[in-house]
């Protein structure tokens, strides 16, 4: 069933002559993993904020089309009807921490205090949702005196503890170093294995291979591919249009040029393109 | 870096346990009293009775008295100065040094003034010491105080010290490209120019995103709040909040009554 709708979306920012969404069609089941992959203003953003309600809830402008979301219709809903039921988070670790609080404990409870979660409730809440983070040990630090990883982690988990029904990121870790990006998918991996819809915005199209169920790619505000992560990865499409793509795809497409690569396919992961150099 | 710009000491105390609002009022009833009274010797008794006992009970004399040496006492002294040289009062003279003339009166009220200053300075450095911000927020909060409010407040405490570790960077950043910020002091004014733009503009970028964030957590949500600790407030504290409640009463009428 799906769960996200989007038919004939387009959206223009205010103050602004050209559309940023232009015909957007999408659909989503639930507990799909989709990812979005689109070179730098290609509205990868702009779509996060649309299927989390804040286009146009919080940037007005204008839409039309109908958008979707875990049973809510964009134009008959509130902002606050959308953040009990789809989670976002974004780059930018550091403010994403509200500011508001002095523990990680209380800085996830934020959430919960503001949406009239009961108290007894809310402790054992906050503490099931940082052991699926895996970030127990951090519950009376600052979260200001954390690393990036551990910023977005708690992000992540401040989002999580709200119990949304579909899990919007929007590049959560262009702003990590390697260590920092490995913590933050291994908890993107928890969560699509729990069977989470997660629609993610990424560049790393290595990480987006070994879990994303399907892959959208976005240029300059349209759909222009739609499939499975093997396929959308390795076209030439996006070549042409100045995606980045997988070194080891552009390694086996150097040397399918000179018959050393014989399958079929193209690898995106380092495992496959192994595996492909083998036979 | 600074991770935090908040005086309180963590410590197990009477007065750490009291409600934040009672401590609140007691501040607020001590800098009252002392404002109000028409007697020159009562901010003594308040500084010998009511805020070193405090202190005491508070555990937290040592700051308190390493605050009174490092910030009251000299800006109270300085003050002092000024108003008894300064406030042109008629009276007694007490010796005339050029165009200065101070009187026996300009150099009373200048005492008054001085020592309630550093009452309110004293009985407020205790209330911050012992109180948690965020207690004190969540419990006016919990008493009907817009959460925008709160928040402002909180989140500057938290922000002020991040933005200073930016700007910082930023003076780092526009230094390794030349920048002058040792030479003369109009130099060095100029040389701010270059870094307000980033650290502006680069602020405002992060109110929207954090608007964002915060809003994805439900902040404008208008759901009734409720919050993850609770602030005790025992009978205790509301016999403390009404006796002061009382005490100023009383003072107030005193002053109309007696002047």
């Amino acid at each position: 069933m799906a769960i996200v709708n989007l038919q004939n979306v387009t959206y223009r920012y205010p103050l602004t002559d050209e559309s940023v969404l232009k015909n957007i069609n999408l659909q989503v089941d639930e507990g799909e993993f989709l990812a979005v992959i689109g070179p730098n203003g290609s509205g990868k953003s702009t779509l996060c904020y649309t299927l989390a309600g804040f286009v146009p809830h919080f940037f007005k402008g204008e839409i039309s089309g109908s958008v979707e979301v875990a049973g809510l219709e964009s134009s008959a809903s509130t902002l606050d009807e959308w953040v009990m039921n789809v989670g976002l988070a974004f780059q930018n670790p550091f403010n994403q921490i509200s500011g508001a609080k002095f523990t990680v404990f209380e800085e996830i409870a934020f959430g919960l205090e503001n949406i009239g979660v009961p108290r007894e409730e809310m402790k054992p809440r906050v503490e099931d949702a940082m052991k699926l983070t895996g970030i127990t040990d951090l519950a009376d630090r600052s979260p200001y005196s954390l690393s990036g990883g551990q910023q977005q982690r708690v992000a992540l988990t401040s989002i999580l503890v709200m119990q949304p029904k579909v899990l919007v990121l929007d590049e959560p870790t262009s702003q990590l170093d390697p260590i920092g990006t490995r913590e933050v998918f291994g908890v993107i991996r928890t969560l699509a294995e729990k069977g989470m819809t997660v629609i993610l915005a990424e560049h790393k199209v290595e990480w987006i291979a070994n879990f994303a169920d399907r892959v959208i790619a976005l240029h300059e505000g349209q759909i222009i591919l739609d499939g499975l992560p093997g396929e959308v990865l390795t076209s030439d499409i996006l070549l042409e249009k100045g995606f980045g793509i997988s070194r080891y795809t552009s390694v086996a497409r150097k040397a399918r040029a000179i018959g050393l690569w014989k399958n079929s396919n193209l690898p995106v992961t380092l495992d496959e393109a192994v595996d492909g150099f083998k036979r | 870096m600074q991770e935090r710009l908040s005086f309180y000491k963590k410590r197990e105390s009477a007065v750490h346990r009291l409600n934040p609002l009672s401590k609140l009022t007691l501040a607020l009833g001590i800098v009252f009293v002392s404002f109000l009274s028409p007697y020159y010797w009562t901010p003594h008794l308040l500084i010998l009775f009511a805020v070193i006992p405090l202190s005491l009970l508070g555990k937290v004399l040592r700051e308190y008295i390493n605050a009174m040496l490092r910030l009251i006492l000299p800006t109270a002294g300085f003050l002092f100065i000024m108003q008894a040289l300064f406030q042109p009062l008629e009276g007694v003279e007490l010796f005339r040094f050029g165009f200065l003339h101070p009187t026996q009166e300009s150099v009373l009220f200048a005492f008054a003034n001085a020592t309630r200053i550093v009452v309110m300075v004293s009985s407020f450095t205790i209330f911050l010491l012992t109180t948690h911000p965020n207690e004190l927020m969540t419990d006016l909060t919990r008493r009907g105080l817009p959460g925008q409010f709160a928040y402002v407040i909180i989140s500057t405490l938290q922000i002020i010290p991040q933005m200073q570790a930016k700007a910082q960077t930023i003076i780092a950043a526009q230094r390794s490209r030349g920048l002058d910020t040792e030479s003369t002091f109009f130099k060095r004014a100029g040389s701010l120019i270059p870094l307000v733009g980033p650290l502006v503009f680069g602020s405002l970028v992060e109110v929207e995103e954090r608007a964002i964030a915060i809003e994805a957590r439900g902040f404008t949500s208008t759901r009734v709040k409720t919050s993850l600790n609770s602030i005790p407030d025992t009978n205790k504290d509301k016999l403390i909040r009404w006796s002061l409640i009382v005490i100023i009463i009383v003072t107030l009428a005193s002053r109309i009554w007696l002047s």
